[in-house]
């Protein structure tokens, strides 16, 4: 019984069932609205469908990559593969000896699908075809009047190079899940990281690793100058300077990366320095509020009692009288407040920079507009041992698939003082386009020292 | 869409439109000497997309390569490019057009109907991985599609011959042998550019969005469809499929690339990305 299973497990039939399993499951992980990915879709599915949601929720099929069953059918997948691969170990080894035993008459040989003879210049012999052989990489064994050859004999190690880099990619993987601090903090230009667990952002939650602390960088932004043209973004140049005074620039694509964590360029946000001054002319409060108003959306800020809702203008019009932007570049930057005290509107302007609005005798004075930007933070180990997996696996399918096994067996012989080249080749894979190949190859090969075929 | 890229576009699409039904002529009225001239005016087909390609370029600054429309276009050429490139070197697969020309053509009418209008380089698609992983993606798409037509072959030449009367038109193509053959390269072929595809379109989110791997509905069609070919090469290799199942299979398989590439969210819309790279 347990020999049964054990067989089973280690069959490529199980191999296919359990790629099919995981196929069929990312599938149901397209449909399904995935509680981590669309969260918002997620909780609004929940709400109408409480009871199917719930059931899918209990067989984990609404976090499906990170479901039981999935994580079995990976467990399966890399216990069949590690079976599979220690079985084929012997079979390997066998396919890429060198064995005097391969060494065979080409006219009775079996298994070699390419089959022909030449005749060969009497000035031409078996020493000099395999010397040639041996110029285009052949390993021969034998001499001149009958011989084996092989070409990218050892082929058959990258298959098994090719599926061991699964494990790595897994190894990689693991390392980055287990070590993995996520978070998301939002600095404003001249604006200190100090990197304290207070200064991330409390939504999306902070995800801190099973192994591994927070980030240990430190920063100041020294300047942040986004780029558009028309309505697409073009770029963005974020400078920044480390603990150690060394200036960083990072962008769009290019994160700034260091002790092994990265701040990748998320979001971009306006941050005006907003003053508010007394009936009598005295600044009562000022900062710069870091106010998420881009593509339109509208924000608030609150000072000195004072709430304040406003819309930006990245380069402002009125069109009908009513305030519009022409571009998404940052030409006429003007913001529209609309000042609230106790939730009653008491006042409204259009300010751009040095503009103020008035209320109650009250001043707000934006007197500065600067940027802020919304980094997602990660700091984790194992992404460049799944990056060597990635470069393993292209390399060995390119080794085993494309520079696979050639093997021929041949003997020059004599035969009433005439003299032929018998020759006996396979390869894997392919069959007829082999034939085609093996044609070519030895007319190319021979050249000259064959006189007809 | 730039004056001559409209110009050139719709000249290429005629030209294909008028190679794909030289296919059919030369198929329905059994005369398999027209398939020379029929790969000229292929080749003709294929300098309009070319300049249809650079007029693009030259109006927008950058190769077409976000939205469904530019990679309908780019996709497109390397189907043809392909087809152009395996008939130069064998003649007897100058008839792979007979299934990469409608594919072309649908894909082209449709990337037509949705975004074509000119677009800036958005900031994201500023990086070396992103010219690997696109350069990788279309090699892949199109050697996938060559095995596809590889498979339409190899379906039409079987017919052929289970017929009492044979019909000549099918006698240029290779032999039942070597197609299917073919079709298992072109998958290899694929393959190996899906593989470096997925690997580098997997570093360039690390860099972009901060994650190698979000399961997001692109990334993970691309994995399954990754794992259909992965499965097609083990059934091939391991279990010996040949023949009409294998053929079917290259056909059938095409639509998991096709699905990646243009449909997901068609099929679902909840991706995070799906191309739009925010
Ligand atoms: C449990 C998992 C797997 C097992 C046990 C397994 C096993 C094998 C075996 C035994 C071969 C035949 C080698 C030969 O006869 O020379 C093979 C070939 C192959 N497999 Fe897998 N495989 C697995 C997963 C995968 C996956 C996920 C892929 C990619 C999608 C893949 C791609 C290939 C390729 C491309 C070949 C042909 C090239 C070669 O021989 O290396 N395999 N596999």
């Amino acid at each position: 019984m347990i020999k049964k299973l054990l067989k089973y497990l280690s069959s490529l039939r199980f191999t296919i069932l359990l790629i099919c399993l995981l196929g069929l499951m990312f599938i149901i992980g397209l449909w399904v609205p995935q509680a981590r990915l669309l969260k918002s879709i997620y909780l609004e599915w929940q709400r109408n469908s409480p009871v199917l949601v719930a059931y899918l929720d209990a067989f984990g099929l609404t976090s499906i990559y990170t479901s039981p069953i999935t994580v079995t059918l990976w467990v399966f997948f890399f216990l069949n593969l590690a079976l599979v691969m220690w079985q084929r170990i012997p079979v390997i080894k066998n396919r890429i000896t060198l064995s005097e035993a391969k060494i065979a008459d080409p006219l009775t040989v079996k298994g070699y699908s390419f089959q022909h003879s030449y005749q060969l210049s009497p000035d031409m012999d078996g020493n000099m075809v395999i010397a040639l052989l041996r110029k285009h990489r052949f390993a021969i064994l034998g001499d001149g009047t009958c011989f084996y050859g092989v070409k990218n004999r050892f082929a058959p190690i990258a298959f098994i190079l090719f599926h061991l880099s699964f494990f790595l990619i897994l190894l990689g993987g693991l390392i980055t899940v287990y070590t993995r601090f996520m978070g998301y903090v939002d600095l404003a230009q001249g604006e200190p990281f100090k990197g304290d667990f207070s200064q991330y952002n409390s939504t999306p939650p902070i995800q801190m690793p099973q192994f591994g602390s927070l980030p240990s960088n430190r920063f100041t932004i020294t300047s942040i100058v986004p780029s558009v043209a028309g309505f697409t973004p073009t770029g963005i140049s974020i400078k920044l300077v480390d603990s150690q005074g060394l200036p960083h620039e990072a962008g769009i694509n290019t994160p700034y990366s260091a002790e092994n964590a990265s701040f990748v360029f998320n979001h971009l946000g306006v941050a005006p320095l907003v003053i508010l001054k007394s009936p009598s002319g005295q600044e009562i409060a000022g900062s710069y509020v870091k106010l998420d108003v881009l593509k339109g959306k509208a924000d608030t800020f609150t000072l000195g009692g004072f709430n304040f809702k406003t819309k930006f203008y990245p380069d402002y019009v009125l069109e009908k009288g009513k305030p519009a932007t022409r571009s998404m570049e940052f030409n006429n930057q003007v913001f529209t407040i609309v000042a609230e005290q106790g939730g009653k509107k008491i006042a409204e302007g259009t300010v751009s920079k040095g503009g103020t609005i008035e209320f109650a005798g009250y001043r707000l004075e934006v007197r500065d507009i600067l940027y802020w930007v919304r980094f997602y933070v990660v700091k984790q180990y194992g992404v460049s041992v799944m990056y060597l997996g990635y470069a393993i696996a292209s390399i060995a399918l390119i080794w085993r698939l494309i520079f696979y096994r050639k093997e021929l067996v041949g003997a020059v012989r004599d035969v009433d003082g005439v003299r032929y080249l018998h020759i006996a080749a396979r390869s894997e894979f392919y069959k007829d386009l082999a034939e085609d190949d093996f044609t070519k190859f030895l007319e190319s090969l021979l050249g000259n020292g064959r006189t007809n075929t | 869409m730039a004056y001559w890229e409209t110009i050139f576009f719709w000249i290429a699409l005629i030209t294909y439109s008028l190679a794909f039904g030289g296919c059919l002529y030369s198929f329905i009225f059994k005369n398999p000497r027209v398939m020379p001239k029929i790969t000229i005016l292929l080749t003709f087909g294929f300098f309009a997309h070319t300049a249809a390609i650079i007029a693009r370029f030259s109006a927008t600054g950058h190769l077409p390569w976000s939205g469904h429309y530019e990679y309908a276009l780019m996709g497109g050429w390397f189907i043809i490019a392909g087809t152009l490139f395996v008939g130069w070197q064998n003649k007897a697969l100058q008839e792979l057009t007979v299934a990469t020309a409608p594919l072309v053509i649908v894909m082209m009418g449709y990337g037509y109907m949705q975004n074509p209008g000119l677009t800036r380089k958005a900031a994201s698609l500023k990086t070396i991985w992103l010219y690997i992983h696109v350069y990788f993606a279309w090699l892949s798409f199109g050697a996938y599609s060559l095995a596809m037509a590889a498979g339409v072959l190899y379906l039409l030449k079987r017919r052929n011959e289970d017929r009492s009367v044979s019909n000549p038109a099918y006698d240029r193509f290779p032999s039942l042998g070597r197609l299917q053959e073919l079709i298992f390269r072109y998958i290899v072929f694929g393959f190996i550019t899906d593989t470096m595809m997925i690997s580098a379109g997997s570093i360039w989110a690390k860099d972009l969005w901060g994650s190698y791997w979000a399961w997001d509905p692109v990334e993970t069609w691309s994995l399954i469809s990754w794992l259909i070919y992965g499965i097609t090469i083990h059934l091939r290799i391991t279990f010996g499929w040949r023949d009409k199942r294998m053929a079917w299979l290259a056909i059938v398989a095409l639509s998991s690339v096709i699905i990646s590439f243009f449909g997901v969210n068609l099929v679902v819309n909840t991706s995070l990305h799906v191309f739009q790279v925010r």
